[in-house]
């Protein structure tokens, strides 16, 4: 079968009515994550990630990517209306979209910036599409020891590109390393760090550790501040933007798609990166830069597009390699494990209607969002009316749940409550929870292969240093420096971190 | 506490954690360089910890303010509370009780709604999810002495 055959097969998954539901189901609670401060994409998907075990795995999948890429889209309604992110990849559309809304233009903004979501995402795709099958082609020759190194470099630029400290995005991936070890050793089948209990076998349960240490430390941080927003609400009718809002907006569009998908594919906080590389090189590019800051469109149209064009690239390392490359990738990982699919170079030989499937609900996905985000933004303002408090133990009963659901033991509840107390300690001292949560679900992978590498060479350590390691390591070295050139050459303020920080500094005061 | 000690306090026992590993795996067989037993990554990780405590903590001191640390929040102390004494009641009271004690002291006691309110709201919600969850998704949930 062609790509092309299998592309249509994907579409009859996607349009059959379970795929459209799933679809429709994920990009609305995506939206309303995305819509409500403090609960984000990796939040509202933890939570929804136990409801998805009884499903096929293909509309899982489909309904968990659907949050990832509604979120980004609900994310912009707060920046514009509240200038409150929803999401970090939303921090930047702050600057220029709340400027505009209180000019009486959030309408513009709005449709601007889920026209620019629309093409990213449609952009980010095609490149998902026609790159992820030769990836995962040359992928399958790879051995154990260039999984390792894979992997290790993935490590690495997290932590190089962390928008926190160095040294405690490393601790965390230390710990997230050695959570991973707990349970039983795949290898000799010796229990490690189980202290006699016999839960505790099976390993830590990632459902529970992700809820906690992404949702329920979210939740904790966001009661420390529960007061009732005043929004910003715009008419149906003022949602039609000018003539020259789509003629300034749409070069913007078109360099954040190339931009977001390049940085998709960079490990840690690409989207993130993504948006304010974006917003730099409009400034740079304007011939108005005096205008950002103060209601620029090309500032709302930039980092909305960048900030879905990565949604697509950075599936291309989680189908391609198996590696996630973002929090929400490494949700999906999990998900896709669960259900035993193996993401990874083989996922595309063996489960072709699961990456297919997936491709196309994401096109559809798009449509249902770009109809969702326009017509009914004035509902999704509305969810910011419901005072927050009210929606914590309904959020926390759904959680309790959910994480029961899945081992049905309360050893799980215990491991998410105080996993979600440990979290929030932690983020009150910047320590970041995605290097935590991207390490514990490659722990295992680095571990076995590394055994597995050194008894397949006898011992031998130069196993790492074959000619297949040393051309990944510069390629990946070459990805990475251009990126990093790339956001020098257009902020010239410095490294991914400083710039991050600045730019939520700009904006969260 | 400000915000320099505090930092320095979590960076320690983020050390004291590192070396809490190392010797748990150091128990578990390291085996050897050419040979890695079960021990031999986890004790690498613990063994990694302690250096990059020092860095955080003497990073904490040296740019780290004289500003208190706003920890203990009332909402958060409730709220961790309350998630900290589901798994004690989710056995033996069930799920829907528990779950609909837990939402009535959350709407009560966070969101300062009064309990005439808060305790058939939380019921109808508890019930709610129940339905969803054991009814339409098939989730066997603790039923306790229902």
């Amino acid at each position: 079968m062609t790509g092309f055959d299998h592309l249509i097969g994907g579409f009859a998954v996607a349009l059959s009515w379970k795929g459209l539901l799933y679809c429709f189901l994920g990009c609305l609670w995506g939206t309303v994550v995305g819509v409500l401060p403090g609960l984000g994409p990796l939040a509202g998907m933890t939570l929804l990630l136990p409801l998805t075990f009884g499903l096929d795995p293909t509309f899982g999948i489909i309904m968990l990517t659907g949050i990832f890429y509604g979120a980004m889209y609900g994310g912009s309604t707060t920046s514009i209306l509240l200038r409150i992110p929803g999401e970090a990849a939303s921090v930047v559309t702050c600057i220029d979209g709340y400027e505009m809304a209180r000019k009486g233009r959030a309408g513009p903004a709005l449709m601007i910036s889920a026209l620019g979501s629309f093409v990213g995402g449609t952009v980010s795709i095609l490149g998902l599409m026609f790159i992820t099958p030769p990836l995962a082609k040359l992928m399958i020759a790879i051995g154990p020891s260039v999984q390792v190194v894979l992997i290790l470099l993935a490590l690495l630029v997290i932590t190089a590109v962390s928008a926190g400290s160095r040294a405690k995005t490393a601790a965390m991936i230390a710990i997230g390393l050695a959570l991973g070890t707990v349970g039983l050793d795949r290898l000799t089948g010796a229990p490690r760090f189980t202290f006699g209990s016999a839960e505790l076998t099976g390993g830590l349960s990632f459902t529970a550790l992700a809820i906690g240490l992404f949702g329920i430390s979210e939740i904790l941080i966001n009661l420390e501040n529960v007061t009732q927003l005043s929004v910003i609400r715009p008419r149906l009718k003022e949602l039609i933007p000018r003539w020259p809002d789509l003629t300034e907006s749409a070069p913007a569009v078109g360099r954040a798609s190339i931009i977001g998908f390049i940085f998709g594919i960079v490990p840690g906080v690409s989207h993130v990166v993504a948006t304010f590389v974006s917003y730099a090189v409009e400034k740079r590019l304007s011939k108005h830069p005096e205008q950002f800051g103060h209601g620029a469109i090309a500032g709302v149209a930039g980092p909305e597009t960048a900030n879905n064009a990565v949604t697509g690239t950075a599936m291309i390392p989680l189908l391609a390699l198996g590696i996630p490359s973002i929090p929400a990738t490494a949700i999906l990982i999990s998900a896709l494990t669960i259900h035993g699919v193996q993401p990874g170079p083989l996922m595309l030989t063996h489960h072709p209607e699961v990456f297919w499937g997936l491709v196309a609900s994401m096109y559809i996905g798009n449509v249902i969002l770009l109809i969702l985000n326009l017509p009914l933004v004035g509902m999704f303002v509305n969810l910011l009316r419901i005072p927050y408090v009210w929606l914590v133990p309904l959020i926390l009963i759904v959680s309790i749940i959910g994480v029961y659901s899945v081992n049905f033991s309360t050893a799980d509840i215990w491991i998410m409550a105080i996993s979600g107390t440990i979290g929030y300690l932690l983020r009150k001292f910047g320590y970041e929870m995605a290097p935590l949560l991207l390490a514990l679900v490659l722990s295992d992978r680095l571990e076995e292969n590394f055994r597995l590498a050194l008894t397949m060479s006898g011992g031998s350590y130069a196993t790492f240093l074959d000619r297949a390691s040393i051309l990944l390591v510069i390629a990946a070295l070459g990805l990475f420096l251009s990126g990093s050139v790339l956001a020098w050459a257009f902020t010239g303020r410095g490294s991914y971190a400083s710039e991050a920080r600045r730019a939520r500094a700009d904006v969260v005061p | 506490m400000s915000t320099r000690i505090a930092g320095a306090v979590i960076a320690g026992m983020l050390g004291v954690a590192g070396a809490f590993l190392a010797w748990q795996a150091s128990l578990l067989g390291l085996g050897d360089l050419a040979s890695p037993g079960p021990g031999f990554f986890p004790f690498l990780l613990g063994a990694v910890l302690p250096p990059l405590a020092c860095v955080i903590g003497f990073d904490c001191w040296r740019s780290g303010s004289s500003l208190a640390v706003q920890l203990g929040h009332r909402n958060v102390a409730i709220a961790t509370a309350a998630l900290l004494t589901v798994p004690l009641l989710f056995e033996p009271l069930g799920a829907p009780i528990t779950l609909g004690l837990f939402g009535a002291a959350s709407l009560i006691l966070i969101g300062g709604i009064s309990p005439l309110v808060a305790i058939p709201a939380s019921g109808c919600a508890s019930i709610a999810c129940w339905y969803f969850f054991q009814v339409l998704l098939g989730v066997q949930l603790p039923a306790g002495p229902l």
